[in-house]
């Protein structure tokens, strides 16, 4: 983290800079069906991030060195576009985007019900359009509720959060600025239906108290996203 | 891409509606789809564009970064096109380096706009022979379903016509409008049950044969040319298309302007 000590982000009345509390979420909107071709799909706007998730299967899985006979695989790619960022992102391999990929795989494939699937594949697309910060809270999150459009069943959504910390304050959801000069961030990818974690990780200084209170706001604010989740599917299955 | 397997049933469906001189989503033969452009709509880009021709779905995305300009043209910057069709855009784009299909994509998009002049390279100049700037314009293809030529060639003018060249970021100056002085239109077409057909839709491209993109300027000046697909066609087909080339880039850019 970058640990900016003397930027002030958040004044002595614990009010941020973009005017929210240290509790609060920046505003959410979440669509379906916004990839017409695709068997399920999300478009999620989370503060100035934008994803957009498409699902396709499943699906016969090729090569076949990747088939499983007692489930399905899927195939997570995260991706940011290449005007998603301040400084163009060149398009191409990346470490951090593989990383990603494989943590938002690890966690979904910990829902969705594979067995049903043997030997096929379904895949998810994750494309950040426009990254503030946070963008794989955004990506796994949109990325449950286009597996949800699609149909494929799962155990439980998944809601994708970050608390960290700034000015020696923990807060809900860093921003840009937060996150460029804060002091630790803990993304966590919650079932909101059980409070049980699927995503998990953690960089920065908290001590033990601070970590509790970064916690508690994660799963606060997932059942606040949850709710959100579930009117856009309701909304979508409407239509 | 993957090679899909072209259902022979598909082909004589499509030769059957083309005797009838209909097709298979009910349009006319030079009856493009559905329409909608916006612009401005991605907070970190310089410029931006969203179309939406049916369902095919594309972005376009502009951004500036600061080049030395090359040694024998020490006065211009540079713009630079590229297109991106990711998995994300239908279940026969496979991820990886860049397929031949994207790249010729990125490349006729390019030649179009880059030929017609709308940029004056010129204007991109900074300080001669130090700094210049260098335009980008990424497309991305958030759905196919056909026809991504004419989708990417709409949203990158559009993109470049509402971008802001980024002078404070960088520290050389006030933010200005970058000067598009001109609007290219690429209209594209398909042999589709043995004749052309404007617009395309996958169905279509999947069943039909060889394809022909011509990008037209403000003038009706030819700026690009390609023909791609495995294919023969007739002096006569091409002047039917070039005819309805000119009435469609017209109806098009008379769009773009209004926005």
């Amino acid at each position: 983290m970058g640990g900016y000590g003397d930027v002030q982000m958040i004044d002595e009345n614990g009010v941020r800079a973009d005017g929210r509390g240290p509790g609060d979420i920046r505003p959410i909107t979440i669509e379906t069906g916004v990839v017409p071709v695709a068997d399920g799909s999300c478009r999620m706007t989370w503060g100035t991030n934008e994803a957009i998730v498409a699902v396709y299967g499943p699906m016969e899985a090729h090569p076949r060195k990747i088939q499983r006979q007692d489930r399905a695989v899927l195939d997570v790619a995260y991706n940011m576009a290449p005007f998603s960022t301040t400084d163009r992102m060149r398009p191409g391999f990346n470490r951090r985007s593989r990383e990603v990929s494989k943590v938002t795989q690890d966690a979904l494939e910990s829902v969705v019900l594979l067995e049903l699937y043997p030997r096929s594949k379904i895949r998810i697309s994750i494309e950040i359009v426009s990254a503030e910060a946070g963008t794989r809270c955004v990506g796994l999150t949109a990325a449950s509720v286009a597996l949800a459009d699609a149909g494929i069943p799962m155990t439980d959504l998944v809601v994708s959060v970050a608390s960290g910390k700034i000015n020696d304050v923990v807060v809900c959801d860093l921003n840009k600025e937060e996150d460029n000069y804060g002091e630790a961030d803990l993304p966590m990818g919650i079932l909101p239906n059980s409070g049980e974690l699927v995503f998990l990780q953690m960089d920065g200084d908290l001590s033990q108290d601070e970590f509790k209170q970064a916690w508690k706001y994660n799963m606060d604010a997932a059942q606040e996203i949850h709710k959100l989740m579930v009117e856009a599917l309701k909304e979508g299955d409407s239509q | 891409m993957t090679i899909p397997i072209v259902p022979k049933l598909l082909r004589s469906h499509l030769s059957d509606l083309a005797e009838r001189d209909a097709r298979i989503d009910g349009r006319g033969r030079w009856e493009g789809r559905e329409l909608e452009v916006q612009h401005s709509i991605l907070p970190r880009a310089e410029g931006s564009a969203r179309v939406r021709m049916g369902d095919t779905i594309v972005l376009a995305g502009v951004k500036f970064q600061i080049m030395t300009p090359y040694p024998d043209r020490p006065n211009q910057g540079g713009l630079m096109c590229s297109a991106e069709v990711r998995p994300v855009a239908g279940r026969n784009w496979e991820s990886g380096p860049p397929s031949p299909e994207s790249i010729e994509l990125g490349r006729v998009v390019d030649r179009g706009i880059r030929e017609s002049g709308c940029i004056d390279v010129d204007s991109l100049c900074i300080i001669p022979g130090e700094k210049a700037w260098q335009v980008i314009l990424d497309l991305f293809a958030i759905s196919d379903d056909g026809n991504l030529f004419d989708a990417f060639a709409l949203a990158g003018i559009t993109a470049l016509r509402n971008a802001t060249v980024p002078a404070e970021r960088f520290e050389v100056g006030e933010d200005y409008q970058l000067s598009v002085s001109k609007t290219p239109m690429m209209c594209s077409y398909h042999r589709v049950g043995g004749r052309f057909v404007f617009d395309a839709t996958a169905r279509e491209e999947l069943g039909g044969d060889e394809r022909i993109h011509i990008t037209l300027g403000d003038d009706n000046n030819v700026h690009s040319l390609q023909k791609g697909l495995k294919g023969i066609f007739s002096a006569e087909e091409f002047t039917e298309i070039m005819d309805n080339a000119i009435e469609r880039a017209e109806e098009l850019r008379k769009i773009v302007d209004e926005l």
